[in-house]
């Protein structure tokens, strides 16, 4: 039996990261009892098996899971192990288990080789060249050929490219209006007159910046219910009136901050 | 061509050249027509043995179909020196089993891959693809359209193959591996 390691409260999970899955503790189990692959005594090594994951206290959900499945598929084989079985010529029911062992067992010793090949071939370099080529060749041209009119197209072509790539940067304005302003604003007039037209009021800016502003005003002014809008029809004018909610100064003020 | 002209430029071509290079190359590049493959692969030959000794620091391999020059392994450490380079990147278990499987059984889903490790390789495949020693190849014809995958030829430079029937049979590594226990 193994022991069942006690892990450390802070330890990481690394009694079964070491097996890179199931099929891999499996085959460290069978070796390590010294047993036949093709005459697995399921009970002792559906024990040990249970005894490993147990010591785990906590496991990645993903690898976890491979190793919970297998658990599983040994408790329902040492099940039918123990049942006895009815007819003579009945399978045994480890066959699918000793053939996916066996043909994993292949795939490890091919991993195995894989990384002894590693190993070394890791160790090898080659030239690096990446920053000696240039380009492919380029057409030359005779010196004779060259005159100050192809220099000047050449300058051109090279600034034409160079512009190309470098496109001039976006200036970024400090804003000139404030949605606050325009909520305190919009929402005095509405109070005072019972009645706004927001189109006209926008198509009366010039600033597309402003017009902006104006209207994510509304558009909070209608959330804190402070507002309401109604349009008759498609592309008639929207009129402003009163809502169901008085705002204070400050509330809209700091409407930004329930709005998360 | 003479013989020493042939050696000196198909060493100058093999320094130079971006991975490996074919023989077929090799004749094309240096166009004479006294100059074909068997006269290539004769001075390759007679390069991989003056290349291989203690006092040279370059070394001729064939892989992936086509030769290229190496240094020998037993440098790496004046080289991660020179270069400033602590410690490469390993391959895990996982990758390495990963890697086995399909190479041994190209093309390959991951399904499949998964079936055979017991264990979920998503991951493992994605590092794989992501360092090149996996490509795609297409999907398989049936339910939910899996991909499949194949070893590069990145993966056949690394580990030093020819062609991908090169690695070893399973089986036998198997057999040596008991043969040698008891």
């Amino acid at each position: 039996m193994t022991t069942i390691h006690e892990p450390e409260s802070n330890s990481p999970p690394v009694e079964l990261t070491v097996f890179s899955g199931p099929l891999d503790l499996l085959l460290h189990l069978i070796r390590k009892n010294e047993v036949s692959i093709y005459d697995i005594p399921i009970v002792s090594i559906c024990a040990q098996y249970h005894a490993h994951l147990r010591a785990m206290q906590e496991l990645d959900l993903d690898i976890a899971g491979d190793f919970l499945w297998m658990a599983s598929w040994l408790l329902h084989l040492k099940s039918k192990m123990l049942l006895p079985s009815v007819d003579e010529g009945e399978e045994d029911p480890r066959d699918e288990l000793v053939e996916r062992l066996l043909a994993y067992r292949r795939i490890k010793e091919l991993a195995s080789y894989l990384h002894d090949s590693d190993i070394v071939r890791r160790c090898l370099w080659t030239p690096d060249l990446e920053t000696k080529i240039s380009s492919p060749a380029e057409p030359e041209l005779d010196w004779e050929d060259v005159d100050l009119r192809l220099l000047a197209q050449t300058y051109l072509d090279v600034m034409q490219r160079f512009e190309a790539s470098h496109p001039p940067p976006i200036e970024v304005l400090p804003l000139r209006y404030k949605v606050e302003e325009k909520m305190t604003d919009i929402y005095r007039r509405v109070v005072a007159d019972g009645l706004v037209p927001l189109l006209r009021d926008l198509n009366s800016r010039s600033d597309p910046e402003e017009v902006v502003a104006v209207v994510v005003a509304v558009l909070e002014l209608i959330r804190l219910r402070g507002v309401f809008a109604e349009q008759r029809k498609a592309f008639a004018e929207i009129y402003l009136r009163p809502g169901d909610r008085k705002l204070s100064t400050a509330e809209m003020l700091h409407h930004g901050e329930n709005s998360g | 061509m003479d013989s020493e002209t042939l050696t000196a430029s198909i060493e100058a071509i093999l320094l130079t050249a971006k991975g490996p290079v074919a023989v077929a190359a090799l004749v094309e590049a240096l166009d004479d027509k006294d100059v074909g493959a068997e006269q290539v692969e004769t001075a390759l030959a007679s390069m991989v043995d003056a290349w291989d000794r203690p006092a040279s620091g370059i070394r001729l391999e064939k892989v992936a179909d086509g030769w290229r020059c190496v240094t020998p392994a037993a440098l790496d450490s004046y080289l991660r020196s020179y270069h400033g380079i602590a410690a490469r990147q390993r391959l895990s278990q996982a990758a390495l089993e990963v890697l086995a499987i399909i190479a041994h059984r190209q093309p390959v889903t991951l399904p499949e891959i998964n079936f055979i490790r017991g264990a979920n390789s998503a991951s493992v495949v994605r590092t794989l693809l992501e360092r090149k020693l996996l490509r795609m190849a297409g999907r398989k014809k049936v339910v939910g359209k899996p991909f499949l995958y194949r070893t590069s030829k990145e993966f056949l430079i690394h580990f030093g193959l020819e062609r991908p029937e090169d690695l070893p049979d399973p089986e036998e590594l198997v057999r040596d591996e008991t043969v040698s226990a008891d």
